[in-house]
């Protein structure tokens, strides 16, 4: 799992206006807590965060939070990111710090590998419906991403979450019969289906 | 009409979404002929979402009638959107097809909207 590191400025203000003339000047607000630690308020470059965000995962990649004026750098998880609905420019960062040994609860991404049977063969349609997977671990065992293979799927054929296999000492927090991807018939071909069993019908009685 | 929107801005169910960049009424009419001018382009495969609903009964007076009289009558049906709302949504198609289904379905609405994609998305 990749580490990143992320510089951040302590800020003496709250409120809205002070954020305000943070975002002015390209910085963004941000919040550091964790447990045995007061919350920080802090700054980030606002670029340099955007540029960050989109090169990792943000759920499950520790970030390396250096603050100005701290001898160390705090080991972070992102939790949450607030942006502008339309405009997409970063509004508000949570950072939560991490200790060594500690459980967490993080979100790592699922990723569909291979063609389904259902797909390949009868022109099926992969329906996702979990795109991160809620787990539970110790911060040195975060998985950087889940490949799942669903080549063996057949059309209306479901995968589980009780179908994963995971490494020693992750733990999942959602339950085992949730679905995660199903192969189903597009709804253009159920469609045409019934119009042909109509369209039979209607033959026999004529 | 005032902010944007705070909800429903994120792709939530698919993969690709087309964002409302202007506040606006769509009519359920302008939703329908999005919709058909989507699910035509994609044809077999893919699955669509439309993830808003015209609640909004709207009131209209007859042409060329005075002013006074009381309200006008019920004359159709609107959903309120405002900048950020995801208003469609897709899923099982390629990059490129699903770009060309949002070009063709943001078409039939009356604001300029844009095509987002889930993993671009923090």
């Amino acid at each position: 799992m990749a580490n990143t590191t992320l510089s951040a400025h302590k800020r003496d203000g709250t409120g809205k206006g002070v954020a305000r003339k943070l975002r002015q000047i390209g910085r963004v607000p941000a919040v550091l807590y964790g447990r045995d630690l007061e919350s920080v308020h802090l700054s980030v470059d606002a670029h340099e965060a955007g540029l960050l965000f989109h090169a990792i995962s943000v759920e499950n990649t520790i970030v390396e939070l250096a603050v100005e004026g701290e001898k160390e750098s705090f080991q972070t998880l992102v939790r949450e990111i607030q942006s502008h609905p339309s405009r997409g420019t970063l509004t508000h960062i949570d950072f939560l710090r991490i200790q060594k040994g500690v459980m967490i609860d993080v979100e790592v991404p699922l990723h569909l590998v291979g063609v389904p049977i259902g797909v390949k063969n009868h022109g099926g349609l992969i329906e996702q419906m979990m795109h991160e997977l809620p787990v539970r671990c110790i911060p040195s065992k975060i998985p950087h991403s889940l490949d799942v293979d669903i080549s063996h799927l057949d059309l209306n054929e479901s995968l589980r979450v009780s179908d994963l296999t995971f490494g020693a000492g992750v733990e999942v927090t959602v339950e085992a019969d949730r679905t995660i991807c199903t192969i189903t018939q597009p709804r253009a071909a159920l469609v045409e289906d019934e119009s042909e069993v109509k369209v039979a019908k209607d033959g026999d009685t004529e | 009409m005032r902010g944007a929107a705070h909800r429903g801005s994120k792709v939530s169910f698919g993969e690709y979404g087309l964002m409302a960049m202007e506040p606006t009424w769509i009519t359920n009419r302008q939703i329908e002929a999005a919709r058909i001018a989507m699910t035509r382009h994609i044809k077999r495969g893919g699955k669509v979402w439309i993830r808003i609903f015209p609640d909004k009964p709207i009131t209209s007076k007859p042409a060329e009638t005075r002013m006074g009289k009381g309200k006008g009558n019920p004359e159709g049906w609107v959903a309120v959107v405002k900048p950020g709302r995801i208003m469609f949504e897709l899923e099982g198609v390629t990059v490129d097809v699903a770009k060309r289904a949002m070009d063709l379905a943001s078409a039939k609405l009356p604001i300029k909207c844009k095509f987002v994609i889930r993993e671009e998305q923090f």
